[in-house]
């Protein structure tokens, strides 16, 4: 009876001491939910569901510095504020979705309307889809099957699909973006492992700046240029901070360790 | 003399009405840019701002006068509407940061 009394404690114990540590546990994404943002700062006030933004369509076709430099979209989700009328001024998703756009031969559909009478409510629903069965254009299934594989996030390999040919994003919009002279790439390095047995991560700026240029990391995600300058844990990573601003929610995720712990062990 | 009068108010008229459509055709070679390239502030914007392509090779001195030519632009930009002003606020916030950012660290060597 003490014994059984004794292990109900021990078992109690490491209940309570499991659940401390790990909280609730996060659904992790499916591969077509990964990097899904919804943007509810004036929708539901408005009258209309919030919108559902998908990163897997668009970073097909945009580089990150397009939308989040060029465009001006901030790197947290809601924190832009966009309104429909910024949108029907042409900025933000009516920078492209302003249905005189063309993306290869096809017209880009036009986000906010000042008209919001029944024909222009099917419209609307493309974009402010949350909770609601709206079918899109472009299959994620089909996208999958023509792009290299990767393990986790959207199950597509994006680093190799941009340096195989599979997809071009755009870096340049006329009018929009500004003409730069080509990019100078910094050297890669490597950052130690705190972890004994961890391999150390070879950091490419390469593989970074093709997609994001200098501005988008620097100074607003990391704080220091001299290499060492920013101290960051795993914790803050997952934590969404450093590089979890990224992996985590767009890029491929941390749990993938060994896309980031490259460097041979000695 | 009426004559002419009625003619030259004729004339101006007519140029007013037209320069409108000339404005229109030359500033608005491609749909996307239209909103973006009314302005000369834009220039500038643009030749600061396309600096942050290579930032490192910069010198303080060049990256001091940068950041002084993003807080006069900031001043230009504080007057425009509001959906332009969120826009080229953060778009030039991002670029003076990033010249700071380095200028700091250069000093700091």
């Amino acid at each position: 009876m003490k014994k059984a009394f004794f292990l109900l404690i021990v078992l109690l114990v490491w209940d309570g001491v499991a659940f401390s540590q790990t909280g609730t546990k996060k659904k992790r994404p499916l591969p077509y939910e990964y990097g899904r943002v919804i943007m509810n700062n004036y929708s539901e006030k408005a009258g209309l569901a919030p919108v559902v933004f998908e990163h897997w369509l668009h970073r097909t076709k945009f580089t990150c510095r397009l939308c989040h430099v060029d465009i001006a979209f901030a790197m947290k989700a809601g924190t832009t504020n966009i309104k429909a009328s910024d949108n029907m001024n042409n900025y933000y998703c009516g920078t492209c979705h302003n249905d005189k756009m063309l993306y290869g031969q096809k017209r880009v559909f036009g986000s906010c309307s000042a008209k919001t009478d029944s024909s222009n409510i099917r419209r609307c629903e493309r974009c402010h889809s949350y909770g609601k069965n709206i079918k899109m254009e472009e299959s994620f299934v089909q996208l999958v099957e023509q792009l290299p594989k990767e393990r986790f996030g959207n199950g597509i390999n994006w680093e190799k699909a941009e340096s195989n040919g599979s997809i071009k994003p755009m870096d340049f919009l006329e009018g929009v973006s500004i003409k730069r002279q080509h990019l100078a790439v910094q050297k890669d390095f490597s950052i130690s492992s705190k972890v004994v047995g961890m391999p150390d991560i070879i950091f490419s700026h390469k593989s970074h700046t093709a997609w994001n240029g200098c501005e988008l990391c620097h100074p607003e995600i990391f704080i220091g240029v001299k290499k060492g300058a920013t101290k960051y844990s795993m914790v803050e990573i997952f934590d969404g901070k450093y590089c979890g601003v990224c992996h985590g929610t767009v890029a491929f995720p941390m749990i993938d360790c060994q896309r980031c712990h490259t460097k041979s062990i000695q | 003399m009426n004559k002419i009068k009625i003619s030259v108010a004729v004339l101006i008229a007519a140029v007013t009405l037209t320069l409108p459509f000339s404005a229109v055709y030359h500033g608005a070679p491609d749909i996307v840019g239209s909103v973006y390239s009314q302005d000369n502030w834009k220039t500038e914007f643009e030749i600061v701002c396309a600096k942050t392509q290579d930032p490192m090779t910069l010198s303080p001195d060049e990256l001091r006068m940068l950041i002084s030519r993003c807080d006069q632009l900031r001043t230009l930009i504080d007057k425009l509407d509001e959906t332009q002003r969120k826009v080229y606020l953060r778009r030039l916030q991002m670029c003076k940061d990033l010249f700071s950012f380095v200028l700091e660290s250069k000093e700091n060597k």
